[in-house]
């Protein structure tokens, strides 16, 4: 085989890992938002009590932000 | 091609409930991300190897968690959810036993061959190893068994849709076809498998949280046992080995030898080492060591996946209760009390948990990790399609001398049949009494034979071409036959479960899952006597033309490990003590 040993994620303009990160950060984002509404507005799930949405979707956000800058295009 | 509903026609009367603005919202953002691969990597698609390899350039990881992840479809979800619900924590079986070793198996054993082979398919290593005849047994087999396996994928998630959102079963199936159908035939196995990696995390975000609340409510691990035992009256339900000394002792009707060899040999490694869907994926590894240690990675995360499948089913059985306050009782699919008076079926209990537990957003979130695991499943069955297609049928006897553009683009029109088809076998699907028995026929129709014959390619230089075609042969029909039998008059089982004098109290607890794992069995043994004998009474395939398809014949390469942390082998040594400990606990 000729074709040299790279990972997609770096030889692509876009890394499989940067997607990752936008689509987990974006989701993360609006069940972020969700959860800080629910503080007024408590759902009527079960446990919506414990805001599974705020923490969660902090989580998501943070996880997802981690992927996005640490895979962002153009980084070396 | 069946027209479309109109949006205005999608709802149904019974829906369980309905998606926000941030629930569509999140859907939404998924779907246009995958179309979005699609387009995106299309360019980087344009030959052969990019195509239905993804040039082999992935990485260990990326090829690890898509080899998991393409697995991850409707049986893995909702059917192991009804599953644990039906059976117990015996449903554990499918995703520990019934895989980890063969995962291991596959990476460090038959990888090297695999990969040194420089092989495009499954089928076509059969080519290499026994020639055409068996290359072509397993194409055409393996090209039907995926366009049904798609088509059962399909249909979950039009289910899903419809139990929980009350969309219609059309609208639904058509939407997942159509958008797999773009991303795969633009960009083929590579956005395949980076769609793949994208809802594996999606999977995990959405479904980790269900079992998380549950055990809050149920109160731990230690309450929830007390509780299932106190609903079912005994402690069967938790038990994953201590029950299975008899046919009568659990609720599966299994005795051990099925999960063991039927289950833990026979179509674990079936599936795991042979079916070219998952086995495509690792191929796309960029080296040797990647292709070794892609399935190692890939065993480590399936270990966890019953704690977002097997245990809300368990959950389910204490904690889900209907409108009167009351537990709620689940039934069979097309059973009379789904069919007629209004009650949930056992596929169904991870969306009603999902909905116990989710408010908006995470409910979108929840929907959305379901749908990207049935496309998912889709998207993997129509790719490793159209690879078999257009290498190992079409250009094997169809067209052997065009051009590699023109394999490409057969390649993606083959995409768009292979979904057509699949979009007819959803609708069959619907007619069926179980989603989850159903998979399982197909497994052990095709695969467990195939299993057979690879490996004794594989492992022993004496086999033949000829074995090796008249055992695949024979190993699919007698399983087919064996199907049939039981099929006629369900007391037949008593032959397979080589009880023949069984009580018609046995007979009935045996399940047709149950049932399923010694029809894997018996057509293994069956292909592997016939391969044997056959090879025997023919002539031997000279030497020189194993080197690099069977052990003893061939020098394994050295994968590039220094380390021992390096080495593929160092993990699966690491999976597979903490498979032990787990198996150990849950005794």
């Amino acid at each position: 085989m000729s074709t040299p040993h790279v990972d997609p994620s770096t030889e692509q303009s876009l890394s499989i890992w940067f997607f990752v990160g936008i689509l987990t950060l974006f989701s993360g984002l609006i069940i972020l938002g969700q959860g800080v509404y629910e503080f007024w507005h408590p759902g009527i799930t079960v446990l919506a009590n414990l805001h599974p949405a705020f923490w969660w979707g902090l989580l998501m956000t943070l996880f997802g932000g981690f992927y996005s800058i640490n895979f962002r295009p153009g980084k070396g | 091609m069946p027209v479309v509903p109109i949006p205005a026609a999608m709802f149904l009367a019974t829906q369980l409930t309905h998606l926000a603005p941030v629930d569509v919202a999140i859907l939404v953002l998924y779907f246009a991300m995958v179309i979005f691969i699609g387009f995106y990597v299309k360019g980087s698609t344009n030959t052969s190897e990019q195509f239905f390899l993804a040039g082999r350039e992935m990485s260990a990881w990326i090829a690890g968690l898509s080899f998991v992840s393409a697995n991850l479809g409707s049986l893995e979800l909702m059917g192991w959810a009804g599953a644990a619900y039906q059976y117990g924590i015996l449903a554990t079986h499918w995703y520990w036993i019934g895989a980890i070793p063969a995962m291991l198996f596959l990476g460090i054993v038959m990888m090297p061959f695999y990969y040194i082979s420089k092989t495009h398919s499954v089928p076509g290593y059969l080519q290499l190893r026994f020639g055409e005849g068996a290359r072509a047994v397993s194409a055409v087999s393996f090209a039907f068994m995926t366009v049904l396996m798609s088509g059962v994928n399909m249909y979950s998630m039009a289910l899903v849709m419809k139990v929980v959102l009350g969309w219609d079963i059309n609208f639904s199936i058509w939407v997942g076809a159509v958008t797999v159908a773009i991303y795969v035939m633009l960009g083929g196995l590579r956005s395949a498998i980076i769609n793949e990696v994208l809802q594996f995390v999606l999977i995990w975000a959405g479904a980790a949280l269900i079992p998380i609340l549950g055990l809050i409510e149920a109160g731990g691990w230690t309450n929830l046992k007390s509780q299932i035992a106190v609903r079912m009256g005994s402690t069967d339900y938790m038990h994953m080995w201590s029950t299975l000394g008899s046919f009568n002792g659990n609720p599966m009707g299994v005795h051990w030898t099925g999960i063991v060899f039927g289950l833990g040999f026979v179509i674990s490694f079936g599936y795991w080492t042979t079916d070219f869907l998952v086995v495509q994926r690792v191929l796309s590894a960029n080296n040797l060591r990647a292709a070794r240690l892609a399935p190692v990675i890939g065993s480590a995360f399936k270990m966890f996946v019953p704690f977002f499948v097997i245990l809300p089913g368990l959950l389910a059985l204490v904690l889900l209760k209907d409108s009167s306050g009351h537990l709620m009782q689940l039934y069979p699919d097309g059973s009379d009390m789904v069919l007629h008076h209004g009650m949930h079926s056992f596929n169904e209990v991870l969306p009603l948990m999902m909905i116990r537990y989710l408010g908006p957003g995470l409910l979108g979130l929840g929907i959305t990790a379901l749908v990207a695991g049935f496309m998912s499943g889709m998207a993997g069955n129509v790719s490793a399609f159209s690879t078999v297609w257009t290498y190992d049928l079409y250009g094997a006897y169809i067209n052997k001398k065009a051009t590699d553009s023109h394999y490409v683009s057969m390649g993606r029109w083959s995409t768009i049949v292979g979904m057509a088809i699949s979009v007819g076998t959803a609708y069959l699907v619907m007619n069926a009494a179980s989603i989850m028995d159903y998979v399982q026929e197909l497994f052990s129709f095709f695969i467990a034979p195939l299993f057979a014959t690879v490996i004794l390619g594989m492992l022993w230089k004496r086999a033949s071409k000829a074995g090796g075609f008249w055992g695949l042969l024979s190993g699919t029909a007698a399983s087919v036959a064996m199907w049939a039998m039981v099929y006629h008059d369900k007391a037949n089982i008593r032959f397979m479960i080589l009880q023949p004098h069984a009580s018609v109290d046995t007979i009935m607890r045996v399940q047709a899952m149950a049932a399923n794992l010694y029809r894997a069995a018996w057509s293994w043994l069956i292909c592997a006597v016939v391969t044997i004998v056959v090879s025997y009474c023919t002539k031997a395939t000279p030497e020189a033309q194993l080197t690099g398809l069977v052990y003893g014949s061939t020098i394994i390469p050295d994968d590039g490990s220094t380390k021992i942390y390096q080495k593929p082998v160092f993990w699966a040594v690491v999976v597979a003590t903490v498979l032990f400990a787990l198996n150990l606990w849950l005794w």
